[in-house]
């Protein structure tokens, strides 16, 4: 489970040839990863947005 | 005296009530507080890990800690003495129980707070809600005296029970009752589908800034116990042991409870399994996938995974292939039914994602 706190950076990803994003990459607790879906039921969905209200913080978008 | 044979026509119909029948006529009913027998150990297995807050420990059983106390946790097996003992004390075949060590000692600070909880989802609470429950566990500690369950609806209502652990090094039932919130509060506050709805803390330390005044009563606010909870962990000597947690519909004595419902360790797993999912280690072959792609940079191969049980959310994965040929990374797109997973390569050619022996893939969906 991530914690808001540890949350390094949040960058949206994509599958090969999709042109929207599926969900998150997270990097957390320096150089922990994981993919977390645009699911408002998971709790790791509602730290980042969370995460994210704080200023300062961004939201990655490199594009597909 | 047991009771070896029913006869209708010997029981006066008033003396058989819905509360009294609800726990023993459901063949097929599944206990409410998931893996109370600590039977499913996805994450750790038998092996004794750090206790960090807001992280879970034994299937579908989480940590809060505050404050500088430090311990393990651990699930023991058949192997342990502890659970013979379990055993016999008890009367029944439990095969597990939870462990928690201190490993730090600490004197209790205003805010300090430690317990095991169960976050049960909307789904699994409603039937209880509003109604008659009791919560039974068998408990064992070295340190006696005042514990606290917290019954919480988030972090708005709680209702404390407390209970008293008499001797030390001894396992103990214990038998709690009380009257669960209504179905119509738990649809305000907290949930009734798949969100976290009731709560049960079992608390073992409690600083003042989260001590209830008045047990045995719903009471707005966030509260993990009361001003009577003792201080556990404050010797690194302080053992903790908890195992047969059962919730129940209805209100029961030692005389009445109905027995511990036993699942089959297939079952229980598939029940720990909507919430979170573990594979590596002995099963390396499940999410291992090989293609070949000729077209050049940007390309990948994927394939889609369905979960054994559908998962209470689209899940968190984390996951480490140890074992890429030519693949750049891995993306997962997950739902509540499965996940597709891809990896994508750098040039042409064989493109192959498998476990190494300490890879794994875990989806989380906990609450």
């Amino acid at each position: 489970m991530i914690d808001k706190d540890k949350i390094v950076s949040v960058t949206k990803d994509y599958l090969v040839g999709a042109t929207t994003s599926h969900g998150y990459v997270v990097v957390y607790n320096i150089n922990e990863t994981c993919s977390v879906p645009l699911d408002e039921a998971n709790t790791d969905y509602q730290e980042i947005q969370e995460w994210a209200k704080i200023e300062g913080n961004n939201i990655i978008d490199n594009g597909a | 005296m047991a009771l070896t044979r029913i006869q209708p026509a010997a029981i006066a119909d008033d003396a058989v009530t819905a509360d009294k029948t609800s726990g023993v006529i459901r063949p097929n009913a599944q206990p409410f507080l998931i893996n109370g027998g600590f039977n499913v150990s996805q994450r750790y297995g038998e092996t004794a890990t750090s206790f960090v807050n807001n992280t879970y420990g034994l299937d579908r059983w989480k940590h809060y800690l505050a404050g500088s106390c430090a311990l393990n946790f651990q699930q023991l097996g058949q192997a342990s003495a502890i659970v013979t003992n379990l055993q016999s004390t008890s009367g029944i075949n439990y095969t597990n129980c939870l462990y928690l060590d201190c490993t730090s000692a600490a004197s209790l600070g205003a805010t300090d707070q430690m317990s095991v909880l169960q976050l049960m989802e909307g789904y699994v609470h409603n039937p209880l809600a509003g109604k008659a429950m009791t919560l039974s566990f068998w408990v064992r500690s070295s340190v006696t005296g005042t514990y606290c369950i917290a019954f919480k609806e988030g972090s708005t209502k709680t209702y404390v029970v407390e209970y008293t652990i008499s001797s030390a090094d001894t396992w103990e039932q214990k038998i709690l009752t009380l009257t669960d919130d209504t179905l119509a509060n738990y649809n305000t506050n907290t949930s009734v589908t798949t969100g976290s709805s009731l709560e049960v803390h079992f608390t073992t330390r409690l600083g003042t800034t989260a001590q209830q005044t008045t047990a045995d009563a719903w009471n707005t606010g966030n509260f993990y116990g009361t001003s009577n909870q003792v201080t556990w962990g404050t010797s690194t000597s302080d053992v903790f042991y908890l195992s047969g947690v059962q919730l129940e519909r209805g209100t029961y004595t030692s005389a009445t409870l109905p027995p511990f419902r036993h699942e089959s360790y297939a079952v229980n797993l598939k029940r720990c399994q909507r919430y979170y999912n573990n594979y590596g280690g002995d099963n390396p072959r499940a999410f291992t996938f090989d293609g070949q792609y000729a077209a050049g940079s940007g390309n990948g191969v994927g394939d889609s995974y369905i979960f054994n049980v559908e998962m209470r959310a689209s899940p968190t994965t984390s996951s480490s292939y140890t074992d890429l040929t030519n693949a750049s990374s891995v993306s997962v797109a997950e739902d509540k039914i499965g996940a597709f997973i891809e990896a994508t390569s750098s040039s042409s050619g064989r493109i192959a994602a498998r476990f190494g022996a300490s890879g794994y893939i875990r989806f989380d969906a906990e609450l």
